[in-house]
Parts: structure tokens; sequence; C-alpha cells
């Protein structure tokens, strides 16, 4: 699956191979080149003891040359096989950034946005280190280690002995540590969380700590999660510091006994010393090569594991596909038109009969369950919100408020009966058009790094300024822009840790406002506000949005109140639907929440 | 996603970094990220080594016996090839056994350095995090506010980390590199001074021009990693911002931007790591040559008789044995000062001055006496928050505050609390100034229950008991009965020790704040402040939560943040705020009938339920 990545860059993944064979040849000659230099030259061994300069200038000039060819070789295998390994990083990367956009919620849901992030993030990039240390580190290993196999068995055969006891030996040490380092990666990163989720919860949480007093107790909670974080970190440590040792032991235990079973051979006569030198160069040179191997490996494991996380990501279908499309007729072109016609009068005489209907949402029997949950979270609803109507939605946390919206956008699909909005089927739309047509303000405002008028228009990137601070002003959001420092030119700092839960909230609805969509929908997006100000921004509402169909989730009466009608939302059932004083005086679990937050007895 | 979440995916994001940092070839030529003041914080670190100068002592001896080994073992080597050569077959067991001695000697030492050096790292940055934590417990709450918390955090991971990995992988090959080259460089003046200097000079050129490099790819690793930055922080954003983006259509816009800048990063990346990647084949080849010019000149001064063939021999082993450590050591310099640079980031968080606790001890429990007077605050100079306030709150009164969002309701309580300081006037308890009191002692006689419910990651006993860890079985059932807790404790798993995970975020809303308000109530203060929640909580368990904060109030001095009618109405003072200053205060009737800012208020709000 990843692989299919590979198949654009083939060729230049061979190149780079090839270049490092020939940079792995140098490597290889080059020493015979300085035994030359020294024998021949230096030491003049042909010359009766006296150093030849010729040979040493000679031979010299013609090393740096090779050297530098091998060098050349080594800077072309590093340009090839980074083209390879970034471009396919890169595509790889794209791909889950497009296919993570494109996403539908249920499907962000399973993965959790924090496993998204480090699946594009880190998991791209291990992937793309291990097929870059593929294409370098394991051409060269095998280089080393079937040249010097070949030379090796070419020597003496007793030799062979050595190997085939020491190599098994690597390969039993290789194992033992990772069989025992891996578990202990899980839990070192156990505990790295446990000790970071108690240095966040005392900063996030300073005032509490503070007020209760505890800080010495919190430095005791500390200590342990501390305390018990060395102590993994440590084993870890210990255990890839005893790798490299353990192997030099091996491998200098191999190299004696080389020298010994050669004097044996020398002495009988069946090999010459020079071969026995030959032969521990050799045997460095295939023991070298498996340490090299083995830190491969490593890395390897971790590059399937990262690859096996990416293929998830790359073979998800969003199951929320485009829908054939509503004819122009009810299609966005006009909604432009009549869209940008701001004001509410005109507004009125302009909405023709065509346009009467662009507004209304319906439910037809709708039933939802949450992908992958057997739990029915709505049974059999059925509403029908008219054009420019306003409609609360009332009910306990979790009753299915939020999931009645969630269908309309089609953040989700209902599992059975049908969700219409402008007298079409939201399943027939295409994706864009739908949600073109509907201003959804979600629970957590969700804000850019980017200035508060950026995060504003960013529905409607053309607005213009006055349109901006309409939008804002209808909002309650223009007082406290203006007394930002650079009004709506602040930027909005980190998940808009510079603003206050009111303040995030008010913005995202201003971007709601300024959408001009047909349906505006607020999912308990007022919780910060105080009274005052909801009030206020309801009022607007009601005023300037008079044709838009507005969909309100709330928690408290006051929000609600106001409302054409008000359905009360039960275990995924409405209960009932009506005006306030129709609910007060017939429906009991409306009247049960009215007195909760009002007080014994209400007000006089 | 709460705001754990986001914290810890901050967190996240700053260790991917890193990662991405460490690719394949980015040991050599990385960006280094420089300290400021070296010396101070270097010397500051060597503080900390000191404290574990016994460790220190035994590594140190392990390398010079671990450099004996990897020097003499290779002399017995070839003293048997020798005897192989020179048919003395005899001696050859004899010259092996020495060499293997040798070789075990240095492997055993290598066994011991890695252990010892993972156990000092661990130690050092144990107590390097230890030291980091007890500050920041004690920092004034205006330091974690003004700074951002993934930051703090990654202090205490990454920063500490990589102390942790100088110590453990660089500190022995440090010392090892010295003391080769020192020997080696000993050795080589010893046979002879001009080729020696010779040798020097040549590995010392290869360097320069190497730093010279270095210098010029090291802008292309700095701009590959601010792309890197932005790249990494498109995707945490549009991730986390999902939702809005496909409810607003961005997906298209978002991702012709993202493929724009993953397209630089890839294109910053790929000569980036190719220049990096380079820097191992131009280093070969500059040790090439300078091993060429020695045998050169070695071979000329041979044959003017300066010196004897096999000192050549020598220094083309040496000229080796010189230039490895220097490499080495000119790695590991990146390395250390990487580290240095967060030690840095460590030492400004300990130096920032830790509240003052000093001040009167509170020896009996407070009458619960409150006094503003005339307080002026401003958190940033010249943008006043709170303007000449005074107020007095008899004993066992409540007090609600009321106003719209900004109006100062939250600062009043910060200050009372000596989270911050006031500029001018004085906030006095039971006739004291605040100023002059033990803060703990202060603390100690104040309940908080605030809007956002702080949970943490333990059982639900010690989360009650926060106060009071040895409390009896029987005053926590009591007060866990009192407080309507019984009920969010019967529907968990395990009862009290049930393992709140996530800072308690398995815990619905309503639940966290019962959990508090429990909580509050078993540390039995004097005075209590409320931060009543604005947030949505489902009707019946809110009704649990009034009667708990009923009881949480009785007989207390309380200052409330008030948004339910029915808290206003019950208290026995009403101030309403606006811009920092009281605008009215009074009972319920009184201020309605003055008909002024809260009568508006109670209009906007409350008449339309109540008709």
């Amino acid at each position: 699956m990843i692989i299919r990545y590979m198949e654009k860059y083939w060729y230049i993944a061979i190149l780079a191979a090839l270049f490092m064979v020939g940079e792995v040849s140098v490597d290889l000659y080059q020493p015979r080149m300085m035994e030359v230099i020294v024998d021949n030259g230096i030491l003049g061994l042909n010359n009766g003891g006296v150093p030849d300069l010729s040979i040493v200038t000679s031979v010299g000039i013609k090393m740096i040359l090779v050297v530098i060819l091998g060098g050349l070789c080594g800077v072309l295998c590093g340009v090839f096989s980074n083209l390879c390994a970034q471009n396919f990083g890169n595509d790889i990367r794209k791909d889950c950034f497009r296919r993570i956009m494109h996403f539908s919620f249920s499907q962000t849901d399973k993965f959790s946005v924090g496993s998204l992030i480090t699946r594009i993030t880190s998991d791209v990039t291990q992937v793309q280190n291990m097929i870059q240390q593929l294409m370098r580190g394991f051409v060269r290993c095998m280089m080393f280690f079937i040249a010097g196999s070949i030379a090796l068995v070419s020597l003496d055969a007793d030799f062979r002995i050595v190997i085939a006891v020491s190599l098994p030996l690597i390969l039993v040490e290789i194992g033992i540590v990772l069989w025992k380092a891996n578990p202990l990666f899980d839990l070192l990163q156990r505990r790295l969380d446990r000790m970071n989720n108690v240095v966040q919860e005392n900063i996030a949480g300073a005032r509490v700590v503070k007020s209760f007093v505890q800080e010495e107790r919190e430095e005791e909670r500390f200590e342990k999660s501390n305390q018990d974080l060395m102590d993994t970190q440590r084993r870890v440590l210990v255990l890839i510091a005893m790798m490299r040792p353990v192997m030099n032991i091996i491998l200098n235990i191999a190299t004696v006994a080389i020298i010994q079973i050669g004097a044996f051979g020398v002495q009988a006569g069946r090999t010459a010393p020079g071969t026995v030198m030959a032969a521990v160069t050799y045997l460095t040179q295939i023991l070298n090569g498996m340490m090299m191997l083995a830190m491969l490996f490593q890395n390897l494991t971790r590059g399937i594991t990262s690859s096996k996380r990416l293929k998830e990501v790359l073979t998800s279908e969003s199951e929320i596909r485009d829908g054939a499309g509503i004819p122009a007729r009810a299609g966005t072109l006009e909604k432009k038109e009549s869209g940008s016609d701001k004001e509410p009068a005109k507004k009125i005489t302009a909405g023709s009969l065509r346009n009467e209907n662009r507004g209304r949402v319906t439910f037809r029997n709708v039933s939802f369950s949450y992908p992958g949950h057997r739990t029915q979270v709505l049974h059999d609803i059925c509403l029908d919100i008219a054009p420019g109507e306003t409609l609360a939605l009332i009910g306990e946390t979790g009753c299915g408020k939020s999931s009645i919206v969630n269908l309309i956008p089609r953040f989700y699909d209902a599992a059975e009966g049908t969700v219409e909005v402008g007298g079409h089927d939201v399943r027939e739309y295409k994706l864009e058009d739908l949600r073109s047509r509907i201003a959804i303000v979600l629970q957590k405002s969700e804000l850019f790094s980017a200035t508060i008028r950026e995060n504003i228009s960013i529905g409607r990137p053309d607005a213009s300024e006055e349109e901006i601070r309409e939008a804002a002003r209808n909002a309650q959001a223009e007082e406290f822009i203006l007394q930002q420092r650079e009004g709506y030119d602040t930027f909005v700092a980190e998940a808009g840790m510079s603003l206050s839960g009111g303040q995030r909230q008010r913005v995202a609805i201003s971007r709601a406002l300024l959408k001009n969509a047909d349906v505006l929908i607020l999912d308990d997006a007022t919780s910060a506000l105080d009274f005052g100000t909801e009030a206020a921004l309801q009022k607007k509402l009601r005023e300037k949005y008079r044709d838009v169909t507005k969909i309100i989730i709330a928690q408290r009466i006051v929000s609600v109140q106001n409302a054409d009608r008000i359905a009360v939302i039960d275990d995924g059932r409405i209960l009932d639907c009506g005006t306030h004083d129709e609910l007060m005086s017939r429906c009991p679990a409306y009247m049960a929440i009215y007195e909760s937050q009002l007080g014994e007895g209400g007000a006089a | 996603m709460s705001q754990q979440g986001s914290g810890a995916s901050s967190y996240k994001s700053t260790t991917v970094q890193r990662g991405f940092g460490r690719g394949p070839m980015a040991g050599r030529g990385a960006p280094v990220e420089k300290p400021k003041d070296r010396k101070k914080t270097l010397i500051r670190l060597l503080g900390y080594f000191l404290e574990f100068r016994g460790e220190l002592a035994a590594l140190m001896i392990l390398v010079v016996v671990g450099v004996v080994g990897t020097v003499l073992a290779p002399r017995y080597q070839s003293s048997a090839i020798d005897a192989i050569v020179g048919k003395e077959f005899d001696a050859v067991p004899h010259f092996l056994l020495i060499m293997l001695a040798m070789y075990l000697l240095y492997g055993a030492s290598m066994l011991a350095q890695g252990y010892l050096s993972a156990v000092l790292s661990q130690k050092m940055t144990g107590k390097i995090r230890s030291d980091l934590f007890s500050r920041i417990v004690y920092l004034p709450i205006s330091y974690t506010d003004a700074n951002s918390h993934g930051d703090l955090i990654s202090r205490m991971t990454n920063d500490a980390d990589n102390i942790s990995n100088v110590i453990s992988q660089s500190i022995s090959s440090m010392f090892s590199g010295i003391l080769t080259l020192i020997g080696t460089v000993m050795m080589m003046l010893w046979y002879n001074a001009a080729l020696g200097l010779l040798t020097c000079s040549t590995v010392i050129l290869t360097l320069i021009v190497t730093k010279i490099l270095t210098k010029y790819m090291r802008r292309y690793y700095v701009r590959r990693q601010a792309l890197l930055g932005s790249l990494n922080g498109t995707v945490e954003e549009m991730v986390t911002n999902c939702r809005t983006v496909t409810a607003y259509n961005l997906q298209d816009k978002v991702i012709t931007d993202f493929v724009k800048t993953a397209d630089d990063l890839t294109r910053t990346g790929i000569i980036a790591e190719t220049i990096g990647g380079s820097m191992g084949p131009v280093m070969n080849m500059f040790n090439n040559v300078s091993f060429v010019v020695v045998a050169v000149f070695g071979a000329w001064f041979a044959l003017q008789g300066y010196i004897s063939v096999g000192v050549i021999s020598a220094f083309i082993i040496y000229a080796k044995q010189f230039s490895r450590p220097i490499n080495e050591l000119a790695q590991l310099y990146g390395q250390i000062l990487t580290a240095l640079a967060g030690a840095e980031r460590i030492f400004a968080v300990l130096d920032e001055a830790p509240e003052d606790l000093e001040g009167e001890k509170i020896t009996e429990d407070a009458e619960g006496v409150i006094e503003f007077k005339n307080v002026n605050f401003s958190y940033v100079p010249g943008k006043q928050i709170i303007s000449d306030f005074s107020l007095k709150i008899e004993s066992g009164k409540k007090i609600a505050l009321v106003g719209s969002t900004g109006s100062g309701k939250t600062t009043i309580i910060n200050l009372l609390m000596r989270f911050y300081d006031i500029d001018s006037g004085e906030i006095l308890l039971d006739g004291k100034n605040i100023r002059d009191l033990a803060l703990k002692d202060l603390r100690n006689q104040i309940g908080i229950v605030l809007q956002d419910t702080v949970l943490f990651s333990d059982t639900v006993r010690a989360n009650l008991t926060y106060a009071q860890p040895d409390i009896s079985e029987q005053a926590l059932e009591n007060a866990v009965k009192r407080t309507r807790c019984d009920r969010v404790i019967r529907a968990l798993a395990d009862g009290y020790d049930t393992v709140l995970s996530g800072s308690g975020a398995g815990l619905s809303q309503g639940q966290r704040q019962l959990l508090a308000i429990g909580r509050a109530f078993l540390s039995h203060p004097q005075i209590l402040i409320l931060d009543e929640a604005t947030s949505s909580v489902d009707t019946r368990t809110e009704k649990y939560i009034q009667d708990g904060m009923a009881q949480l109030m009785q007989g207390r001095t309380c200052l409330i943040i008030a948004h339910r009618l029915s808290t206003i109405r019950d208290a026995d003072q009403i101030i309403v705020m606006d811009h920092g200053r009281i605008a009215e205060s009074g009972s319920h009737e009184a201020l309605l009938e003055k008909r002024g800012k809260y009568y508006d208020l109670y209009m906007t709000q409350f008449a339309g339920l109540a008709t």
C-alpha cells in the first residue's frame, strides 16, 4: 500500500543504490592503495627497505582521484536518495492531509484528532526516514556483508567456523535486546505521559492547588511519577548502552579465534600469514555490517508500525459522499444574489416564490446512532422548521440535541428517515452546496491563528469591511474587539487563548452571521455569554436575520424562551414542542427545567 | 476537546518536531540552538554535576581503563601476527591471551560506562525535573497565566531530555576523546615535532574547511526547521478545527495552503539533507588527502634521514587516531550547545521569583470579615481593571457579584486569593492586611469552587480529601452526603477508589462540579468563593448542585460570581459591577426599586420568565 507511493520514484531509487555501490566500492578499494603506499612506498619492501617517493606520490595522487570519485558517488547517492525519500514522504503527507480534511465526523471521532495529527507529522517522517535508510544503509550494509563473506569463504575453510558461531550469537543478542526493549518503550511512553499529566494538571489547575495550599503534596505526587519515569528511562538507556559493548566483545573474541586458528593453519603450512590478516579485516567488515543492519532493523520496525498507521488513514473512504446536486434553480448562484442583498425589508419583497422554501428544514422519521455504537441516539424525530422560524432545542446533556443539528449539514448521516433542507433530501446536494447554505456555530468555538477579521470572514473572504463589522456588531462582538490592542487586526493566539470563552463564542457567531446562510444553527454556542449579552444577541437575530431559519440549542431557559417554538428533547425523542407559554402550561419536563433554573416558587 | 486535550497535543507536536529534526543525516550540520550566556549556564549545570561527583569520578576511571584497553590491544594483536609471520607459534597464544584480556577489559569498561552514564543521566535529569517542578508549583499565578503551558511542559520534557541525552551519550566519549587526543599529540610531538605539527595542522585544516561548509549548510536547516514548524502548526490547527473547516467548506483552501508549505518543505529539505549527507564523503576525502600529505612528507623526511621508516607508519596510525576524536568532539559540541540552551530555559524558570510565603501566621480560624479599601489594579500597566473598589463584607454574609463579562468580577477573586497583588489600596481579612499574612494561611481560610472544575488524575477519594488527606471515613461520608456527592460516587464503578483518568475527563460537567463542591466542603474554609458555572448541566444534576452549594455556603462568608437568579436573590447583598467599579449595591428588592443598572439587567434577563 505505502510502497505504491514509491512507484513514481523507482528509477531514482535505483540510481541512488547504484551510486551507493560506487561509494562503497571505493571504500573497499581505498585501504589496498593505502597498503601499497605504506608497504611499497614508505617501507620500501620491494626496494630493500628504502622509501620510494615516486610510488608514494603516484599512488597517492591516484588514491586522491579515486577517493574524490567515491565522494562524488556518495554525494550523488545522497541527492537521489533524498529526492526519492522526501518526495515520497511529501506525497504521502499531502494525501493523508487531503483525506483527513475530507473525513466525515465519525471518521475523525474514530481516529481522534490527536492521533491524526501524530500520523501526519511523525508517522510520515518515520516512514520517510525508513525509506531513506533502507536505500542508503541497507545497500551499504549488504555490500560490506556480502563482499566480506565472499572474501572470507574464499580463504581458508576453517575461518567459517568462527563466522558460524559468532553470527548467530550477535543475532541472538539483537533479538534479546529488541525483545526486552519494545515493552519498555511502551512503558516509557506511558510514564512520560503520566508525568506530563501531573505537570499539565498543576499548571492548568494552579489556582486550585494554591487555594487548597497543596503545593507540597503536588511535589510528592510529581516526585513519584518522576521517579517512575527515571527508573524506566534508566532501564531503556542501560539496555541500549549494553548492545554495542556486547557486540564488540563478541567481535573481539572472534578476532582472537581467527588469529589462533590462523596460527595453527600457518604452522601446518595450510595458510599464509597474509591470509590471517585479511581474514581479520573481513570478519570485522561482516560483523560491522551486521551491527549496522541491527540498527536499521530497529528503525525498520518503527517505520513499519508507522506505515500501518498511515495505511489506515489512506484507505479510509469517507462514507459521506457528494449527492448528485440540486438543479441550479435552487443552487448557490441565486443564493449569492439574494444573499448579498442585506436589507431585510428588501429581502422580503425580493424573496420571490421560488426562494420561499430555501430555509425550510424538515426531519422525517429520523433515527440515528453514531457509527460503531449500538445505542440509538435519536428515535423517530419528526420536525418541520419553517423558513425564518426560530426553533430552540432544550434538554439534558446527552439527550441528542447536538446529534439532531449535526444531521443537517451532513456531519453525520441519518440511519433511517430523511433530513431535508429547502425541500430536498440533504443527500441529494453536493456537500459544498449544502454546507454553504448552513451556518453552524459549534459548542467549542474553534478559532484559527489569524487576525480576528480573518477569523470572522473565513466563510466569505470577499466580504467588505462594513459587512464584517456589521456581523460582529450583531454578534455583540464589536465592543470587545475594538478594545483589543489592534482591534480587528488583533492576532488570535494559539487556540484563541488570548480571548475569553465568551469572546471566542462571539467571534464564532460573527463568523456564522457573516456567512449569509439560509439556516443558522447555534449549538450551545452562547453558554459563556452573560445574560445581557445573550439577550442583545437574540434581539439582533430576531430583527436583522428575519429570513434566516434559526435553530438554537441551549441549556438555559432564558436563552430559549423567546423562540417561536421550543422542542423539549429527552433521550433522543421530542417530548413536546411549542411556545414557552404553551410548554409552561402542559409540559412537565419543561416546567421542571424552568423550576430548577429559577429557584422555588418562580419570580414574583 | 477539553483544555487538557489541547495541552497534551501541543506537547506532542513539540516532540514531533524534535523527531523531524533528527532526520537520518541530521547529525552533522543540523542547526544548533545556541544558549545566550554559555559560560554562566555551563557553570550552573556543572553545579549539578558536582552533586554526583562520586559517579562522575568512577566514570572517569572507567574511561581511563577503557582507553588503556583500546590503545594496548592492537599492539598485542600485531605482536601475535608478527609471531605468526616469524613462525614463533608458541608465542601466539600468549599474545592472544593478553589481547583477549585487554579487549575484555575494554568491553567491561564500556559496559560499566554505559550503565553508569545511564544512572548518572537519570539521576541528574530527575533532580533537574524535581527542582523545576518545585519551582513551578510555587510560581505566582501571573506567570502561569502569562506563559504558554505547552512551553512550560516542553521545558520539563524536551529540554530536560536533551540534557539527559548529552550526559548518557556524550560524557564518556568526551572524556575518552580528550584523553586520546592529548595522548596522541604528545606521542607525535615526542617522535618528531615537525611531522607532528604537520599532521596536526592538516587535520585542523580539514576541520576549518568543514566548519565553513557547515555554516553555509546551516542556513538551509534553519529554513527547513521554520517550514517544518509552520507545517506542523497547520496540521495541528486544521485537524483540531476540522469541524469548522468542514462546516465552512474550507477544505480546498486549506489543502492548497498545506500542499504549498509541504512542497516548500520538501524542496528545502532535499537541499538541506543532501548537503548534510555530503559532509561524510567530503570529510572522508579530506582525511585521505591528509593521509597522502603525511605519507609524502614522511617518505621525504625519511629519505633525508630525519626519521626512521617505522616512525612514518606510526604517524599514519596516529593521524587517524587524532582526527577521530576531533570529529567526535565537533559533533558533541553541537549537542552540548543544544543541551545548554535547554538548560538555560530551565534555569530561566528556576530564576523566576516564587510567591512570597512569609508573613504573619494565622493560628485560629478567621472570623471572615473581608474589607476592600480603595483597591486599584491592572494586569497590564495602563489598562485599569479595578478602580477604587471599596467593599466590606461582614462575617457569614453572602455577597453576589453580578455584571457583564469583563467587568472585573473574576479579578476581585484573584486579588482576594492573592493570585495577583493589588497596585494600591488594601484588602483586609479580619482587619489585617492580607499582604502581611502568611500566604498559605490566608489561602487555607478560603475555599474556592471555580467555573472550570479542575480535578486531578487520582482516586475520587484523593480528590475529595484534597485539602485533608487524613480525614476520617465518617467525616468523609458525612460531607459527601451533605454536598450530594454520594450520587456521583455511587454511579462510579469503584466508588471512592475509582481513578479519574485524564483529569476527570470521563465525568460529566455536573459530576465534576459536585465533586469540586465536596472538595471545598471538606477543606472547612471560613470564607468561600464561588464562581457559578454558566455552562450547561442537566436539570436534575443542577438541582443537586444547588443543594450542595447551599450546604457549602451555610455559616460561611461567601463571595459569589453569580449567574443564576435564585443565587442572586438569596444573597445578602448584590454588587453590580461595571468596568471595575461598583455601579450599584443592595438587596434584590432595593435594587429593583432603584431602577438602575440592576433593574435593566433583570428586565432583559429574568422578567420574561416571571410572567
